[in-house]
């Protein structure tokens, strides 16, 4: 073909001087700090040659007012575009650090803008990596409405199609909420931070000293602050984890979750389930070991893992669909429900039911954690989030209650009064409006106080009270739950409760939007 | 568009930090140390999954696998390790370059409640994992682990006292 007439010279020259603009030296900027470029993330995510970028030719905005130099780069310290991961489609946008810091000038944020609302109208998963110093100080108040457009969209787009963002290197001030709105934050440890109001302005304005990884670090924000769903300790893993997280979720709220084939590896009827649950109720077990041989081999994908260890949330497939799992971990805090764990269960059942997703239930709560210190901060508006949840869910909804489901905390762990489908209990379970002890003490105060041996009395009410009530036959005789069920078959029959639901359909009545305590 | 990440070698690093390199995707030849060996790794549904070698099979389990690291059981032995790219060693080498070491790790009660028992004393050493302190809320017996591998230099705490929350419990020397 001929190239050389005039047009196709131009032509040529400007893709040789947006390939000159990514150097060897840059590139080798980000890896002496440990992080990629902005163009290998991209090629890490999507598969090979499938991503096509659009705007890479755009140039920064000019400045209202000179005061600083903008570099007149190619593409605006962002690359935007689209492909396949996994052979479907997702949208991607990913800032580039080595270009003015990758801030974000009005330019900038129209690309973002850009390929936020071709994403809704295809509906398609929209991922951001996200590697930027701020707003660009240049480009002033414009850079702002930039910031506000970007947000602006993602709540248009809101459980419409699954947003993530992956956070690989500094996000400060207002960017930090451009994160916080989407679906789901990944973050990568010791490279990528997020706060509001960065260490400098913390030590002039409180006088701590505090570092950038002390003050929101990865490690923080995943523990503590609950904003990371999930990190990862380099950006390869990051992205590897990205990407089988991607492979759970339907591309928007119409479609079903994708299947995969299911590859029958998983036994049906597992008798090791029996003796998971000690005898002795006090002690405790692993819940992740009953998820495990409940769902697919190796099918559980566990999200928000460091935070709020006393709930487990997660994605795993039965029979290679996806389902969404809300369990109590007996092994942190006893399994109670605290505002942390309220919060993160509430906001993972919005998500599931948001995008079609079964939620299953194993419960094993004592209670809600009582104190001056929950009660002061709000338990009550918090765990109110999660009932809200729940009983706003209208996918398919099935709870296992494995032992300990006592009192508010019962009601709360999807029962069938509050709109569960399906309701099983193990024989192990303890189901009552408190627990033996407290019951004891309030029913039996008058006659405690007289005994001559209170410790003997209590100790036979406390098992009689164990025998008589505490168990799932009496919840059974009512209906309020559907079936005592052999521990060894849950898997069984977990499967086909989700059959019978496959086609739930619920009228919900006309309305701007619920009123979620928030 | 970068062909130069195109991963053509994968790193194990085991929890002893010995380095074994596979080339992707594995070939049936791994080398370990000077020596090639002809392994193959199959599955059926009898066995399982397995390596084959000199006609022998060694069934392979994977216990329990977090991002890059894993638990495996390989003949009823559980090995631990982690698999690195070139550029996730490299970055690992930057980042213990620049991270300053956390050399004490304080133990805190995660709840309001009471110790029933305190399984180390001062001197001990503790294993990532290991539970340290028992703690009895909710009715419930909670094992608190040591969060790093180290010496315990103080016990502040012991059975039958009762704590509050973020009470520091026992103090590790990280090791």
């Amino acid at each position: 073909m001929d190239l050389s007439g005039k047009s196709y010279r131009t032509f040529i020259e400007r893709q040789e001087a947006l390939k000159k603009q990514f150097s060897e030296k840059q590139a080798e900027k980000q890896h002496s700090k440990g992080k990629l470029t902005a163009h290998e993330r991209i090629s890490l995510v999507f598969d090979s040659g499938s991503f096509e970028e659009i705007d890479a030719f755009v140039t920064p905005a000019d400045q209202p007012v000179e005061f600083g130099k903008v570099d007149r780069t190619y593409g605006d310290g962002v690359i935007v575009g689209h492909g396949k991961v996994n052979g479907r489609l997702v949208f991607a946008y990913a800032q580039d650090f080595t270009i003015m810091g990758g801030s974000l000038g009005v330019v900038h944020a129209k690309k973002i803008a850009k390929i936020q609302e071709m994403a809704l109208k295809m509906g398609s998963p929209i991922i951001g990596l996200m590697d930027s110093g701020g707003a660009r100080i240049q480009e002033g108040v414009a850079s702002l409405s930039g910031y506000a457009t970007i947000f602006q969209n993602i709540i248009h787009s809101s459980g419409i199609i699954p947003q993530i963002s992956v956070v690989m290197g500094p996000a400060a001030g207002g960017a930090v909420y451009s994160p916080a709105l989407t679906d789901f934050v990944f973050m990568t440890s010791h490279t990528s931070y997020m706060f509001v109001t960065g260490p400098n302005v913390v030590k002039e304005v409180l006088n701590e000293e505090v570092t950038s990884e002390q003050l929101g670090g990865a490690e923080i924000h995943a523990r503590k602050s609950g904003v990371a769903h999930m990190i990862y300790d380099d950006e390869e893993n990051t992205i590897l984890a990205l990407k089988k997280f991607l492979s759970y979720l339907p591309s928007n709220n119409v479609e079903n979750p994708p299947m995969v084939i299911d590859d029958g590896a998983t036994p049906d009827i597992n008798e090791k389930l029996r003796d998971i649950i000690p005898d002795d109720p006090n002690k405790a077990y692993d819940v992740k070991d009953v998820i495990n041989l409940i769902i697919d081999k190796n099918s559980f994908f566990e999200t928000s893992e460091l935070f709020a260890g006393n709930i487990v949330t997660g994605f795993g497939r039965l029979k290679g669909k996806t389902i969404g799992i809300v369990a109590n971990q007996p092994k942190v805090l006893a399994g109670v429900l605290d505002i942390d764990s309220s919060t993160k269960g509430a906001r993972f059942i919005r998500f599931c039911d948001a995008f079609n997703i079964p939620i299953l239930t194993l419960a094993d709560v004592p209670g809600f954690l009582p104190g001056i210190d929950q009660e002061h901060a709000g338990i009550i508006r918090h765990g109110a989030k999660m009932l809200f949840a729940y009983s706003e869910a209208t996918v398919p909804k099935i709870t296992v209650i494995l032992r300990k489901a006592y009192g508010g905390a019962f009601i709360v762990m999807n029962s069938k009064n509050l709109g569960g489908d399906f309701s099983f209990a193990w024989p192990t379970a303890e189901i009552a409006v408190m627990g033996p002890d407290g019951a004891v003490a309030i029913l039996y105060r008058k006659e405690l106080a007289e005994s001559k041996n209170p410790a003997e009395l209590k100790k036979e009410l406390v098992k009689k009270y164990r025998d008589k009530i505490a168990n799932p036959f009496i919840a059974d005789e009512c209906g309020y739950i559907d079936e005592v069920i052999d521990p060894a078959v849950t898997r069984k029959k977990i499967v086909s409760a989700f059959n019978a639901l496959s086609n739930k359909w619920v009228k919900v009545p006309a309305r701007k939007h619920g009123n979620m305590p928030l | 568009m970068n062909e130069n990440l195109k991963i053509k070698k994968l790193y194990a690093l085991s929890s002893e930090n010995r380095k074994f390199s596979f080339s992707v995707p594995l070939k049936n030849k791994i080398r370990i140390g000077r020596r090639d060996y002809v392994v193959q790794l199959k599955s059926d549904e009898k066995y399982g999954t397995y390596i084959l070698w000199k006609n022998r099979k060694y069934p392979v389990e994977i216990v329990r696998s977090r991002q890059n690291k894993y638990e495996i059981l390989f003949n009823d032995i559980s090995y631990t390790f982690t698999v690195e790219t070139p550029f996730s060693l490299q970055r690992m080498k930057v980042i213990n370059s620049t991270k300053g070491v956390n050399e004490q790790e304080s133990l805190k009660a995660p709840m309001p409640g009471k110790i029933i028992d305190v399984l180390v004393r001062e001197g001990s050493s503790v294993l990532r994992g290991e539970p340290v302190v028992i703690l009895e809320a909710m009715k419930m017996q909670n094992e608190i682990q040591s969060p790093v591998n180290g010496k315990v230099i103080k016990v502040s705490t012991k059975a039958g006292c009762n704590v509050m929350k973020d009470d520091v419990l026992i103090v590790i020397k990280v090791e």
